[in-house]
């Protein structure tokens, strides 16, 4: 059981002391925040419990099935809502800390998936006889969660 | 520079085409409070910020709200992949077919085409910062009302996720703006423009 004060350290911000006038305030998040795994991070669609805020309850509760590119997706995303994060809070080391292991982590699993499943961007190193960037499906189309 | 992965952010997969859904969504891809929009707004307004903390956040959100533009373009398409026109007609996609095949353009679900005056770039950036807490409301209102109209669940699983962005952006958008104050004249922020100004 999440404690009362855990909860309002999740739930609550900062606000600047004396706020002046006529200027719209939004709380500060207050650093090292509680967060969630990676997997349900990106089906929340956030990091932080604390700012998970749904309407009318309607939550994503299926965390997406492990595939080499949703793997892919969940660390990418972990890596843009702490770079957001870090945009705002760039003195908090944890976050700095978290932030850099999944780049580590996504930098290994993007040239393992760029080799094994298909080419990602043109920034990565490809070899062969063969062009594989034309290569189906694109990421748009209903085929492209059909991949191993 | 901006390096095109081939991968969506979040993964779509929408089992069951439909018209009537289709025929909604696109205003999140060309109406007034919708992903291009956003996009636009953020990567242009960051050139006339003076301060690097909001010329950072602006360029990762906007490069962000271009990955939600394509993901809404991949519900559209994906809602209307195979459609013939015995499944068009008679539905609310008809007014769109007839313009547009199954294509994907950038309109609001009233038809009316994507237009750079449902956004703002004031050079200002209290007045720009400002706009953007209230675009990411507006959006997230859009991706309310679609829940509302919506029982796919494949749709709403992606819908759910977009709406949640929404929601981050604002907090982050607002702790700039805080940020950028706190570098300004404190008795009185408004004394000048510091885009301009300084």
């Amino acid at each position: 059981m999440e404690s009362q004060a855990q909860r309002k350290r999740c739930t609550e911000g900062r606000l600047p002391q004396m706020a002046p006038l006529a200027n719209p305030y939004v709380p500060f998040q207050l650093e090292n925040p509680p967060k969630y795994e990676p997997g349900m991070a990106l089906i929340r669609g956030t990091l932080f419990p604390g700012l998970d805020l749904p309407f009318m309850n309607m939550v994503n509760n299926k965390e997406k099935e492990p595939t080499p590119k949703s793997e892919l997706q969940k660390l990418a995303f972990m890596i843009q809502e702490l770079a957001l994060y870090l945009d705002t809070h760039p003195d908090d080391r944890e976050a700095l800390e978290a932030y850099q292991n999944y780049q580590k982590i996504y930098a290994k699993l993007a040239k393992e998936y760029g080799e094994h499943v298909a080419q990602l961007n043109h920034a990565q190193p490809t070899d062969g006889e063969r062009y594989r960037w034309l290569d189906d499906p694109w990421p748009w189309e209903f085929a492209a969660n059909q991949e191993v | 520079m901006f390096l095109y992965d081939k991968k969506l952010q979040y993964p779509v997969k929408i089992a069951r085409p439909n018209p009537r859904l289709a025929s909604i969504i696109i205003s999140q891809y060309g109406g007034p409070d919708g992903e291009l929009g956003a996009s636009l707004r953020y990567l242009s307004q960051r050139y006339s910020m003076p301060f690097d903390d909001q010329k950072g956040l602006l360029t990762d959100i906007g490069t962000e709200e271009l990955g939600h533009l394509e993901m809404i373009a991949a519900i559209v398409h994906q809602l209307t992949r195979n459609l013939k026109e015995k499944d068009i007609e008679n539905t609310p996609l008809e007014q769109y077919f007839v313009d547009h095949t199954n294509g994907v353009y950038p309109a609001a679900a009233s038809g009316f085409p994507w237009t750079a005056a449902t956004m703002q770039v004031k050079g200002d950036p209290i007045a720009d910062l400002t706009e953007d807490l209230a675009a990411e409301q507006k959006a997230r209102v859009t991706y309310d009302n679609i829940l509302r109209l919506s029982d796919d669940p494949d749709v709403n699983d992606v819908i759910k996720f977009l709406r949640e962005r929404e929601i981050v952006h604002f907090q982050r958008f607002g702790e700039s703006l805080q940020q950028l104050r706190e570098r300004l004249n404190q008795k009185n922020v408004y004394c000048m423009n510091p885009a301009f100004d300084l």
